[in-house]
Formats: structure tokens, sequence, C-alpha cells
């Protein structure tokens, strides 16, 4: 290739020196299963549409809110009335749970939860895990996401199930609301959108910068298709495609509105992004638009990975979560969609059931939600029991998550199989 | 570490450029200090982060010292430490010294020096592990992305490495619900009465392992050299090594008695760094697209500062504010920075000018600052096309070209 301007003899050796000079792959992550695969998978068949509108959607929605972590599963369903709750939690033994059935209460700060238990809209779900849990983070959370334990695959469930259902044809079908893509949604023939806040898909360019509409017109038109070492930047291109055009779309979803903001560097900036109330909020406005999407999934609530100071951190995650579902679930509600939508709760594993003397440890099984209006409310799965611990004091696994996976994709009238393999069903815990 | 242009256009050929990057005789510039907090309470002020920060992504921009600024960045995101938890900015401040004393130096020195430092001991629990509650949170994730790597050890094993870790505290001074402790404040020491003296094996090894022995063992097998080496290689070639390739280097690294440059130089002198087949083979990071950015574009004052608020906010945004990884695993890498959320939001970095910034007249020259040599016809027609530099500044940067490395 020929040099440009100044820089004559950009030959391939010059090209090549670039790759010190330049700091290629500053950035060296450890490898989480599952996100180490091609987001864009197969290139596009050529002449594929892409963008292409879909009519406007009646269909239902699954909210998928992950608590990461690892939920405290015996301070969230608390097996008050066992009597060796407060010999195993002597300083975290919660006093008032909001009562159940006269053995377990919800924590106390899950209020408006417990008064659509009362209403029958909430199943609650006990000893959720899978066989043979490795109590780590990043590989159980690699486990949920792929939805294959043990020999975790390239693609996320969720992201098998938008191969599966809408390609590349619609990246406003799966929305991640969080700080970036969810694995739990990498497809290999579809993409999902991920937005931090109401201000969707919009940059937040400086003022100096005029004509924010045009250029991002322009943004469409860049690259060609290049293949052999240009393949990832192919990739590159057609996502930038795709992405201006889900732009104006998922603006239109978000009702115009936004929070972008200006702020400066503040405590928000280090406190790991939105609370809960706020990332339920684009929830709600992305579920209640013209074209809801099938999945909302919604990232980055806090961290439940309360190895110490729990008797603080719990309480305000439990109410965070709290007035986040309650905004979700009352803004649904007043829209009149409110029996189009299930909301399911996820977390990597539960925690130790004896504390380690200010938290907890990585545990086991999880307890978890399922909820709305066409939920037959109640427990399921094994209820907490502390004299059925395993070997290494957790609670033993039950109900393998992807039963609850397969539940999901019932409501959204897919075949289970077709996604999670062979041996998983649906719940019976829709009406 | 990144496309500092005047070094590009003045450097000969792949060998002068490679011997140039490796260069430290260059002295090291003398970083800024964050004064030590009277006590917990004010020592949370975020805010204090922010001129450091500034500073760590100046040398980034302009070190000449490259390999190093490489180096500072790999260790940071590979011993992943949040402010979130920390809430300290002194105590991530003083990783960070650490890390950067450390980083063209000695692995087993820096992963000993790092598991004493006061921030890990916090973010990772190390403070409230004790004989009798011992916390497994460090000695499971020291395996699995400090050293080992998943696979290599086992479940017992994780309980025998958490036991050699008790007996570490920090003291904290006015942390509500700490004792008072006999180490200066903001330091860490070990408490023989928190620790487990009881016999341990671990990995096979038996003994009474405390955190130096059981980092030895860990630095005694081999996957521990493997995976670094093949992490580091990921990081400069672009590519995962093969096989042999990452058995070979590991080699090296254990023969260097985990030295961090014979490592690096045996990387570099891998055929694979220099083939054009790495080239573009990987996503291009927020912080190299920020620093690519002010490389080719300096701001206009420096009394701006290299990184003001407005930039910081589209740093979250992309989920890349330093010392505010998403969890221990690091940063996001990869294709995971491709999506629609990571492209449209590369234009956010343009705040880093306050004001509308000096932009090369010419499309060849704009290209030319940001190294950009292999650009499609189509983005060359899309820039030619836009009358307005700025604009074209902005197109640049959120271009499929600069958008892989």
């Amino acid at each position: 290739m020929n040099g440009d301007g100044g820089l004559p003899r950009l030959d391939e050796v010059a090209y090549s020196r670039r790759r010190f000079l330049t700091g290629a792959g500053v950035v060296a992550g450890a490898v989480v299963a599952g996100r180490v695969v091609d987001v864009w998978g197969r290139p596009l068949a050529a002449g594929a549409t892409v963008g292409r509108a879909r009519p406007p959607a009646k269909g239902r929605t699954v909210v998928f809110v992950e608590l990461a972590g690892g939920n405290d599963a015996i301070d969230t369903v608390i097996p008050y009335a066992d009597p060796a709750y407060r010999t195993l939690r002597p300083t975290l033994a919660v006093d008032a749970p909001i009562d159940l059935d006269g053995a377990a209460g919800l924590h106390p700060n899950l209020t408006t939860l417990g008064v659509r238990y009362r209403a029958g809209q909430v199943a609650v779900v006990e000893g959720v895990g899978y066989p043979d849990n490795d109590l780590s983070h990043f590989a159980s959370l690699a486990n949920w996401w792929t939805a294959q334990p043990g020999a975790p695959g390239t693609t996320g469930w969720l992201g098998r199930y938008l191969d599966a259902t809408v390609g590349f044809d619609d990246p406003l079908a799966g929305v991640v609301v969080g700080p970036g893509p969810s694995p739990a949604l990498l497809g290999a023939r579809s993409f999902a959108t991920s937005i931090s806040d109401a201000s969707g898909l919009r940059p937040r360019t400086p003022s100096w910068l005029t004509g924010a509409d045009d250029l991002l017109d322009r943004w469409a038109r860049m690259g060609d298709a290049r293949a052999g070492r240009h393949l990832l930047e192919d990739q590159v291109r057609r996502a930038i495609a795709l992405t201006a055009e889900a732009r104006g779309d998922l603006d239109r979803m978000l009702d115009g509105s936004t929070t972008a903001d200006d702020t400066t560097v503040d405590q928000r900036a280090y406190a790991g992004g939105s609370t809960a109330v706020e990332a339920f909020d684009v929830a709600a406005r992305l579920v209640t638009s013209h074209r809801p999407p099938k999945v909302v999934y919604v990232t980055n609530l806090g961290d439940y990975d309360t190895h110490q100071g729990q008797a603080q951190r719990r309480p305000a995650l439990m109410a965070d979560l709290d007035a986040g579902l309650d905004r979700f679930l009352t803004i649904v509600e007043a829209a009149g969609v409110a029996d189009k939508v299930i909301v399911m709760t996820l977390s990597e594993f539960g925690r130790r059931a004896h504390e380690n003397g200010s938290g907890t440890d990585h545990g086991n099984a999880g307890s978890h939600f399922v909820i709305g209006t066409k939920v037959k409310g109640g427990r399921y799965g094994q209820p907490t029991s502390l004299a059925n611990l395993d070997s290494r004091g957790n609670l033993p696994f039950a109900v393998d998550f992807r039963d609850l996976y397969a539940t999901a994709l019932g409501w959204l009238d897919t075949d289970p199989e077709s996604i999670l393999g062979k041996g998983f069903h649906p719940q019976a815990i829709l009406a | 570490m990144g496309p500092q242009p005047d070094l590009v256009a003045g450097t000969r050929d792949a060998d002068a450029g490679v011997a140039r990057a490796l260069d430290l005789t260059a002295p090291a510039a003398v970083p800024p200090t964050i004064d030590p907090p009277v006590d917990y309470d004010t020592g949370r002020e975020l805010a204090q982060i922010a001129p450091p920060i500034a500073w760590w992504i100046g040398q980034m921009q302009q070190s000449p010292r490259l390999v190093e600024e490489r180096l500072v960045w790999f260790w940071h995101d590979h011993f992943a430490t949040g402010l979130q938890k920390v809430r300290v900015p002194y105590l991530m401040w003083q990783q960070h010294l650490l890390v950067r004393q450390h980083a063209t130096g000695n692995f087993a020195t820096l992963l000993k020096a790092i598991s004493r430092d006061p921030a890990m001991l916090v973010y990772l629990d190390g403070v409230s592990s004790t004989a009798r509650d011992r916390n497994e949170n460090f000695g499971r994730e020291v395996m699995e992305l400090f050293t080992l790597g998943r696979g290599n050890y086992g479940e017992q094993d994780v309980v025998e490495a958490a036991r050699s870790f008790t007996g570490w505290v920090v003291n904290l001074p006015g942390r509500p619900g700490t004792r008072a402790l006999p180490n200066p404040a903001w330091t860490s020491t070990f408490i023989p009465a928190r620790f487990d003296a009881g016999t341990k094996t671990l990995l096979g090894t038996t003994g009474n392992l405390d955190m130096d022995g059981a980092l030895d063992v860990l630095l005694g097998q081999d996957a521990t050299a493997i995976q670094i080496a093949s992490k580091l290689y990921w990081a400069l070639v672009g590519t995962r090594p093969p096989d042999k390739t990452a058995t070979r280097l590991g080699r090296v690294f254990r023969d260097a008695g985990y030295e961090v440059m014979p490592l690096v130089e045996a990387i570099v002198a891998d055929p694979a760094f220099l083939a054009d087949a790495a080239v573009g083979a990987k996503a291009r990071s927020p912080i190299e697209k920020l620093v690519g950015l002010i490389q080719a574009v300096p701001l206009a004052s420096a009394a701006v500062g290299p990184v003001g608020p407005r930039a910081g906010n589209a740093l979250r945004t992309l989920g890349y504010v330093p010392f505010v990884p998403p969890n221990v695993a690091g940063f996001p890498e990869g294709t995971g920075l491709l999506g629609p959320h990571q492209l449209v939001h590369a234009f956010d970095l343009l705040s880093v000018y306050p004001s509308r910034p000096t932009v090369p007249a010419t499309v060849a020259a704009l290209l030319e600052r940001f190294a950009l040599v292999d650009v499609s016809d189509r983005t060359r027609t899309v820039l030619a096309r836009e009358d307005d530099p700025a604009r074209r500044l902005a197109l640049v940067l959120a271009s499929p070209e600069f958008a892989v490395v």
C-alpha cells in the first residue's frame, strides 16, 4: 500500500512494526468462558437484509434480573422457624421476616414483593442450582450464561434463543439494561443491544460537535466488505450499520425521553452504575413500548458477594431490589400489559449456611422468584432446610436452573429442547 | 502504550521499532501521590482518584518507556481490584505505585507484594479471614485468575490455600467496628493469633504453609507460568498462542525466575508478533481508543489535564474507568467490546476536548496521526465528503478501522 501524506514507505514492514508502537492489545482481562466468542458470528449471507422493521409485537416478554455475586438464599427466603437458623447465623439472623406460611418468610425489606406474594403473583422457587457447582463466580456465572455447565459453549443461552427466533433482523428483541453486553445474550447469528439508561443508543457528544444525527448517518456508511485479515473489521462494519438502524427505533421505544446526565465524575461513576430503580424504570419503558423486546436482561444491581459486612449490605440490597421491582411492576400494571410479562431472578449460587463472622462465603443452591400476574404464586422446589446441608455446609441443589429457563422459554412459545438440549422441562408455575 | 505518531514516523524498520518499544533507559516519571487520609471517613473522598488517573493516562499518552506503560495496564487488569469495594482512593493509588514499581520486574515478587497489599486484602476479603472464620475469596481467585488458571486445582486446594492466607489485617483508622492495630495506618500486617497454624496440603505440598509458602507452591507449578505467558502473549500479539508456544513461553518464564522482561522479549521474538495475521485481530479497548485519540490530536492546553470529568463519564459509560473494573476478572475484552453500546459510545470520548480541537486539515494527515495505514475505500470516501475536520475526527474515532488493533 502507498504511503499517505508525510508518512512515506508505509509498506508491510512499516505496517507490522506498528504492532508495538501502537500498543496492540493493552487489555487482557481473564477469559470468561462464553465471552471469547465472535459476537457477530458467521458473516451475514451476501445480500441479507439488516435491521428490517418488524411489525408491532403483541408478544410476551421475560425480564431477567441478574443478582451477580451470589445472592444469599437463606437471607432472601428466610427459614426463620428452623431451629438451626440462629445457630448458623448468630450475628446475621433477621428478626422480622415477612411471613409466608409459618415456616419461612421473605427478607423484611422485600415489602412490596410480600404484598404481591399474598396476591398470588410470586412463585418462590427454592433449591435452584446445578450438579457439581465449583463455587467460582466466573465458572458459575458462565454456566448460568451458557446453560451448559461443565462444558460451557461459546454462545449464551438467550443468544441461542435469539439466533433461533429473530437472527440479525432485530437487534432490539433482546435488550440488556446494564453497563455492557451480557454473555447470556451472546449469539452466533444474532445480536442483542445493551443500554445503560434511557438515553438508549444515543452518543453523548460534546457541544462543539455539530449535527450528530447526520454524523451517525455517515458513520453507518463507513468500511468496505473486506475479508482475510480484515474479518473482524468487517464484522464491526456490519454491526455499525445495524446499530445505526436500531438507534432510532430504540429512541421511540424509550419515548424520546432521556436521563442522560452531564454530571462530573461523581460518586455514581464509582458506585457501579445506576440504582435498581433507574434500571427497572428503563426496563418498564421497553416493555410498555410499541414493540416490547422478547427478552430484557437487567444486570449490575449491586454487589451480592457479601463475604463481609453482610448485616449492613444485605438490607440495602434487598430494599433496592424491592423498590426496583415495584417500580417496574407498577408501570407495567398501569399500562395494562402485566399479563404479557414475567420477571425471573437469577444468581450464580447461594451462600454458605454458616456465617463467617461478618458475612457468608460462596454456597450452592439459591432461591429465586418468578413474578407476574400469570404466575401461580406459592413456594416451589425444595423447601429450605438447614438440617439438610451438603458436606460443605451448603443448601443442596434440587431444581436445575435450566428448568427455570425452560419455563421462560415455554412462556415465549419456544421449545426448550432446541435451546437447552434434552431433559429440561417448564415448571408448573405459570397459569 | 499508544500510537505515538512522532515515534512511528521516526522509526525505520520493525527491529528498530521493537527495540525502541522495549527501551527502558529513559528515566521513569515521578508519579503524583495522594496524602494519607486522616481517617476512614475522609479517606473515602472518591474524587481524590481523578488527578492520579489523569496523570496515568498522560503517561500512557507520552511516556518514553513504552513497554512499561503496557505492562502497568496489563498488571492493573490482571490483579483487578475495585474502588467500588475498597472505597479508599489512597489505597488504590498505593497499589498502583506497587504495580508500577514491579511492572517490568519480577512476577513472583509482584504476586507476593500484591497478596499483602492493603487494597487487595480489602478487595478479596483477606482482612476478614482468620483461623476461626476462614474466607475463601482470595484463596480461590489467586489460583483461578492470578496464577494457575481453572482446571489446575481442586476444591480442597481452595480451602488449604485460604487457610495459608489467614492472619493478615489492614489498619483502616476510624473504620467502624475495627479494633486498634499495632501497625501504621493504611498498612497491612500479619497477626499470628489470627493465623491458621495447622498443617496444610496444597497441590501435593504438605506443611505449615503461610502466605509466601502457599504462593511458592503456586509459583512452582508449570501451569502458573503458562497461564501468565499466554495472557501476556494475547495482550501483546492479539491472538491466542498455540499450545506448543504457550508451553515454550511458560518454560522461558520459569527459567528466567519469573522475570517479566525475558518473557516479553521471547514473545516479541515469536514470528507471530510481526505477522500480518495478528493485525486487526483484536478489538481496541476504550482506554486504548482514548489514548490513541489524544495522541493523534493532542489537547490544546496541558492545564486542562488529559482527562477531564466529561471524558471520565465517557469511560464510565464504556465500562473502562481505571480502578473500577466490573469484577475481579478485569476489564471486558475482545469481541465483547464490539456491541452496539460500545460502538456508539466511542463518540463520547470526544468529550475529552473541552472545546473544538485543532484537527489536521487533510484526511491523509489525520489518518497518519492515528497510524491508520490500511483504510477501506468507503471510509476514505466518507471522510473525504465531510468538510469539517472536527467531524472527520469523530468519524475516524468511531470507524471500523479504528475499532480493531
